[in-house]
């Protein structure tokens, strides 16, 4: 039990359920064996608490962390966050100001004063202060994502494209970072936007070739630049092979998965799979019939 | 005279199940209708009974690419189980916020082109309950551009009685934590989205 919470807290997974679930039992009938671990089981399962409306169980853990660690700053944010989830964000935010009073640096306490602004909708304000924040704390890259997150969300694809430009220079190896920024370029729009779009698609796929994400937009944005009237012949040409390629790659990954239920049929690979059609005829047809292709692996 | 919008036990209970596995994010999806054979023009018109429930993602919806896809493999899984896409609902992050947004009202708009009598739904999670004893639905309709909200009451349901009792039982028994959604669906593909084990589940309790 003790490995299963260690391994979500290292995932950062948000399965609040079943972290109290399993914490509470843990808490309440194993806890003289947990040692020093208690700590850190009590700060993870009070959260998760809070997700889940357990102010009962919550507050037993606060005041637990309270008697261990008297004036930590660490616990104080806990209770800040009790707060937060009682819709408190008044006394919420003096909690905070007042960690910030000692020590101006606490980027825990900061963040959570965006997050009570976000949780009010208050987005402007929230970007605003979310900006000035990554002004002083620029590596912090849970912000920087956060921040594409809410620019998303504003329907600023630009400059949420920024945030994500941020991240994939301090990890280029992170695959879904470029699937991401892929994904917002392509919702920008424009023959630019498309190409950069299906580059980065391409580089997911580089580096994560089970990017499935990756793949189908790698799809998509070909397509949709082989059927812009604005390129020449050998962009297009270009971009249906790559399509096509696609293709074939997201009809291979459906017959593997599906191979490993046991389906007997097979598929209908025939007319309907290469994405030669690039007529003036709106996108449907072509996708169609790639889709067909991968409904028929199902069955 | 518009034609009104019924959902059945199925369809109403996936989308409460979506919602409920993911509180902490917004959540989207599709609602499928049997396609009729011949449009009736009286003015009796008979209900569109909303069958089926596909939940679509969680967490950033306002991003294309991924829709896209959907909608296309969703739209051709309709042809050949003579569906047709007669809906969009969504649940939005903050739970006060229970307004359509640019992203519920362009999808909405964009089934709306191949069927007219699209329904976009938003789910008002203030009145989210285990025991489901309302309707927490807000169904709108797309009229000259815009969208107007309709009134939800059990009429809107197929058997409300039936819907309330069952969508109940499984938010109870947890059902949520085995919903597969298309987000689901892209990390695995193995991940079904049409969900065969919760729909058996509904039928077991009807």
């Amino acid at each position: 039990m003790r490995d299963k919470l260690r391994k979500w807290r290292e995932d950062n997974h948000r399965n609040s359920e079943q972290i109290v679930d399993v914490g509470e039992e843990l808490i309440n009938e194993h806890a003289s064996k947990l040692g020093d671990d208690i700590w850190i089981i009590y700060e993870q399962v009070m959260i998760a608490a809070l997700d889940c409306s357990r102010d009962d169980l919550a507050w037993t853990c606060l005041q637990e962390l309270k008697r261990q660690f008297p004036g930590s700053q660490r616990v104080k944010r806990l209770a800040g966050m009790r707060l937060e989830a009682l819709e408190k964000y008044e006394d919420a935010n003096k909690q905070y100001d007042s960690i910030l009073q000692d020590d101006p640096t606490n980027t825990a306490a900061r963040k959570r004063k965006i997050s009570i602004l976000k949780a009010q909708g208050k987005s402007a304000e929230a970007i605003r202060e979310l900006n000035e924040y990554l002004e002083q704390f620029v590596g912090d890259q849970e912000a920087w994502h956060e921040l594409s997150e809410l620019y998303i969300n504003e329907h600023d694809y630009g400059k949420a494209a920024f945030c994500l430009e941020e991240l994939m220079m301090t990890n280029p190896h992170n695959h879904l970072y470029c699937e991401q920024y892929a994904e917002v370029k392509y919702t920008q729009g424009g023959l630019e936007n498309l190409e950069l779009s299906r580059k980065y698609f391409a580089q997911a796929l580089k580096l994560n070739n089970r990017n499935m994400r990756a793949l189908f937009g790698l799809y998509m944005s070909a397509s949709h630049i082989a059927a812009s009237p604005k390129v020449n012949a050998t962009v297009k040409k270009a971009n249906v092979k790559y399509a096509t390629w696609a293709t074939n790659q997201i009809n291979r990954a459906y017959q593997v998965s599906y191979a490993r239920k046991k389906f007997n049929n097979r598929l209908k690979l025939s007319e309907n799979m290469v994405v030669v059609d690039v007529v003036s005829k709106p996108n449907t047809t072509k996708w169609t019939a790639l889709s067909k292709v991968m409904i028929n692996s199902k069955h | 005279m518009r034609m009104s919008i019924k959902l059945t036990t199925q369809a109403y209970c996936k989308m409460l199940l979506h919602a409920a596995k993911y509180p902490h994010c917004a959540v989207n999806g599709l609602l499928v209708a049997e396609k009729q054979k011949e449009k009736k023009k009286d003015s009796h018109s008979t209900p569109i009974l909303c069958v089926d429930c596909i939940p679509l993602f969680h967490g950033t919806l306002a991003l294309a690419p991924m829709l896209e896809v959907a909608l296309t493999l969703i739209d051709t899984w309709c042809k050949e189980n003579k569906y047709v896409i007669a809906g969009y609902y969504q649940a939005n992050e903050r739970t006060k916020d229970f307004r359509p947004n640019q992203v519920s009202e362009k999808v909405g708009a964009r089934i709306a082109e191949n069927f007219s009598e699209a329904a976009m739904i938003m789910v008002d999670s203030t009145r989210f309950t285990m025991g489901c004893y309302e309707p927490i639905l807000a169904i709108y309709d797309h009229h000259e551009n815009k969208w107007k909200c309709r009134d939800c009451n059990v009429d809107s349901f197929d058997d409300w009685c039936e819907a309330q009792k069952i969508t109940s039982a499984l938010l109870e028994g947890r059902s949520y934590e085995s919903l597969i959604d298309f987000d689901n669906h892209l990390d695995d593909l193995r991940n079904d989205w049409t969900n065969p084990e919760i729909n058996k589940s509904v039928l077991h309790l009807c």
